[in-house]
């Protein structure tokens, strides 16, 4: 797919009368709930989006950004908080005044419309020229590369089409946002890499902000510039995806990111630079920042440690320890997982790279460590 | 390969018992009926001759030809009417009744009264519609009127009235099953395509029920065509359509004349079937 044709034209929708800092935000979301009865979809969720900002709403299924989604797009209510759009206030606006697109999960293609007619939907709605309209379609149709697919209906088409043609209808209209609900999630395994690419290409070009709904986590971490981690109607952690990666907030982003061991335990002595935590495993040091502990001795924390910051070459720098017997050996490309069980019986994941001749094998015994800096301490005990 | 083998023998047994009394009570009735309307001569006997002078006789008589232009007038105007007021009722139940249970209980609300027969809904229209009927008595008691309507019952507008409460379901029902088959997401996509609620029913949800809306239509206008008893229930002896001709002819031993009548009337309704399907591709039901 070659992006030439919106790349051409790009959205010209800055600053306005609103003042340089609110136009700097495609999107902002204050404190937004929504409740259904005694069901809590969305809670007190807070976001900021600037311009042409590529974020990914990423948690299980159920977690509530779906909903928050449909909270941007005007789809639902929020039954409180206030939603912005390019600094204007759009929280009770419905969704035909709001300037945005959608692009739905299963694609949402108006059977009853050939490829030409539905993409040029919008446009038409927005009542411009027939003879626009046309040449715009056109244009859309031949960079997305479905232009033979013009008179075409969708039930005629792969999924791979539909998934471009519900793509070019959204971004015809050339919206601020625009909102993906779990996008490539209906395509081949095969054609998700290369959707993926396309369409962050996609977005660089064209400087609209993406908000894409998923619970893959290896979307989230390769195409956001902002990873928004949610959990149970609430968000646990919005960053860059390094930050999310290396520096967990909680104990479900933690558990939920791959590749990360969850420890739970108490806090202990607090040294001069490092707390003690004392779980059911051993006591574990973790690296303390200035200031003051987080929390008094004694209240229940929780910190994790990546797989592959585990070692079984021990030297001085890894002071903590804890001894685990092997259960098995996974090979993800070229890393070697090893799957352990901590004398507490939880699973304990330790990451090798590089082709090298594996040193632990299954049922033995072994004794892993870690330096103290590769601890992450939470900032709460977490869900 | 497959293994079910759609020409098997067994296929065609299954078929069989059904093929057979179709054949017996549908087809020979009406090749004998067609047969019928073409005896000529003064004796009722197989050994007439054919001839086309039934039909020239029905032809060349302006109070008949009236009567096929009325029927259809008449039908078009309950199609029109059922159509209009069974979309209503169908948008109604699908698109604003949250509940699935009160739309059961309404769905059922409109149902029930189906349980009893044509003519006995029919003939329940008589004291509404009466002179001294519920009608009359509530409009004078509202002052709306100081003298009785007569107009409502034996009257066009009275048939009018008592058909299309009849056949109003018949139309809904089918759009019903359409509505219910578009999922939310398609008036959702085109709502974030700038479209306004009217826009999206007129583009996206209308087209999408319109085989519905065509096999509702092909629904009413074969009962209308055919329905002899709400006429004459609720017209009386004064009004009459081509279905009471049949009857009338029948019932003066005019068997002849009646066969014509019943084969126009046929001929009437097959046109309209095959207009209808040509409108819309009546397969993409079950899409």
């Amino acid at each position: 797919m070659t992006v030439d044709a919106l790349a051409a034209s790009p959205p010209a929708k800055a600053g306005t009368a609103q003042g340089p800092a609110r136009a700097q935000l495609d999107l902002e979301l204050r404190n937004i709930r929504k409740r259904y009865g005694s069901f809590t979809a969305v809670d007190d969720v807070s976001l900021k989006v600037g311009k042409g900002q590529f974020v990914c709403l990423l948690g299980p299924s159920g977690c509530g950004k779906t909903t928050t989604l449909r909270c941007i797009a005007g789809l639902e209510e929020p039954d409180d908080g206030g939603i912005l759009i390019g600094g204007k206030e759009v929280t009770q606006d419905p969704p035909w005044k709001r300037d945005i697109a959608m692009m739905f999960q299963d694609f949402a293609l108006f059977p009853h419309m050939t490829v030409a007619r539905q993409v040029g939907f919008g446009l038409e709605m927005l009542q411009r020229p027939k003879v626009e309209i046309a040449q715009r379609v056109q244009q859309i149709l031949t960079s997305f590369e479905i232009a033979a697919l013009a008179d075409r209906k969708p039930a005629s088409l792969s999924g791979g089409q539909r998934q471009r043609v519900a793509l070019a209808r959204a971004m015809i209209t050339e919206p601020r946002i625009l909102l993906l609900d779990e996008p490539i999630g209906a395509l081949d395994y095969s054609l998700r890499e290369t959707v993926m690419l396309e369409l962050k290409l996609l977005q660089q070009r064209t400087g609209i902000s993406f908000i894409w709904v998923t619970h893959d986590q290896n979307e989230a971490f390769s195409l956001g510039d902002l990873v928004v981690v949610m959990n149970h109607a609430r968000i646990e952690q919005q960053g860059a995806p390094e930050d999310i990666l290396l520096r967990p907030a909680t104990a479900f982003v933690a558990g939920f990111v791959q590749g990360n061991n969850v420890f739970r335990g108490r806090m202990g002595e607090v040294l001069a630079d490092a707390f003690c935590i004392e779980t059911g495993t051993g006591t574990f040091l973790a690296p303390r920042a200035l200031g003051a502990p987080p929390v008094p001795p004694g209240t229940e924390v929780s910190f994790s440690v990546r797989a592959e910051q585990i070692t079984d070459q021990l030297s001085d720098r890894h002071v903590n320890r804890l001894t685990a017997t092997c259960t098995a050996v996974e090979y993800f490309g070229s890393v070697r997982r090893h799957i352990l069980e901590r004398s507490d019986g939880e699973v304990l994941k330790y990451d090798q790279f590089g082709a090298h001749a594996a040193r632990i094998v299954p049922g033995q015994r072994v004794t892993l460590g870690w330096a103290i800096e590769s601890t992450v301490l939470h900032g709460r005990a977490g869900a | 390969m497959s293994t079910i083998r759609p020409r098997s023998a067994a296929g065609y047994w299954l078929a069989l018992p059904a093929a057979a009394w179709m054949l017996a009570v549908v087809v020979v009735p009406i090749v004998l009926l067609v047969w019928v309307s073409f005896w000529g001569g003064r004796a009722f006997s197989t050994a007439s001759p054919l001839t086309f002078d039934n039909y020239a006789r029905f032809f060349a008589n302006q109070t008949y030809l009236k009567l096929v232009l009325g029927t259809i007038v008449h039908t078009a105007t309950l199609m029109v009417l059922t159509g209009v007021l069974g979309y209503c009722i169908a948008y109604f139940l699908v698109m604003k009744v949250r509940s699935p249970g009160w739309r059961l209980a309404l769905f059922l609300a409109f149902i029930i009264p189906f349980w009893t027969s044509t003519l006995i809904r029919a003939i329940a229209w008589v004291p509404f519609l009466g002179v001294n009927g519920v009608i009359n008595q509530t409009l004078m008691f509202a002052g709306a009127t100081q003298s009785p309507i007569e107009a409502f019952l034996y009257s066009h507008t009275g048939i009018t009235m008592a058909q299309v409460s009849l056949y109003t379901m018949m139309a809904a029902g089918p759009v019903v099953y359409m509505l219910n088959s578009i999922p939310p997401q398609l008036r959702e996509a085109a709502m974030t395509l700038k479209a306004p609620p009217f826009v999206v029913f007129r583009r996206i949800v209308f087209p999408l029920t319109l085989p519905g809306v065509v096999i509702g239509q092909v629904l009413v206008f074969l009962n209308v065509m055919s329905d002899f008893a709400t006429v004459a229930t609720i017209g009386g002896n004064k009004h009459a359509l081509l279905s009471n001709l049949v009857l009338l002819f029948y019932e003066g031993s005019q068997i002849r004349a009646a066969s014509v009548v019943a084969v126009l009337l046929m001929l009437c309704m097959l046109a309209g079937v095959v207009v209808a399907l040509r409108v819309v591709d009546i397969r993409r039901l079950g899409a």
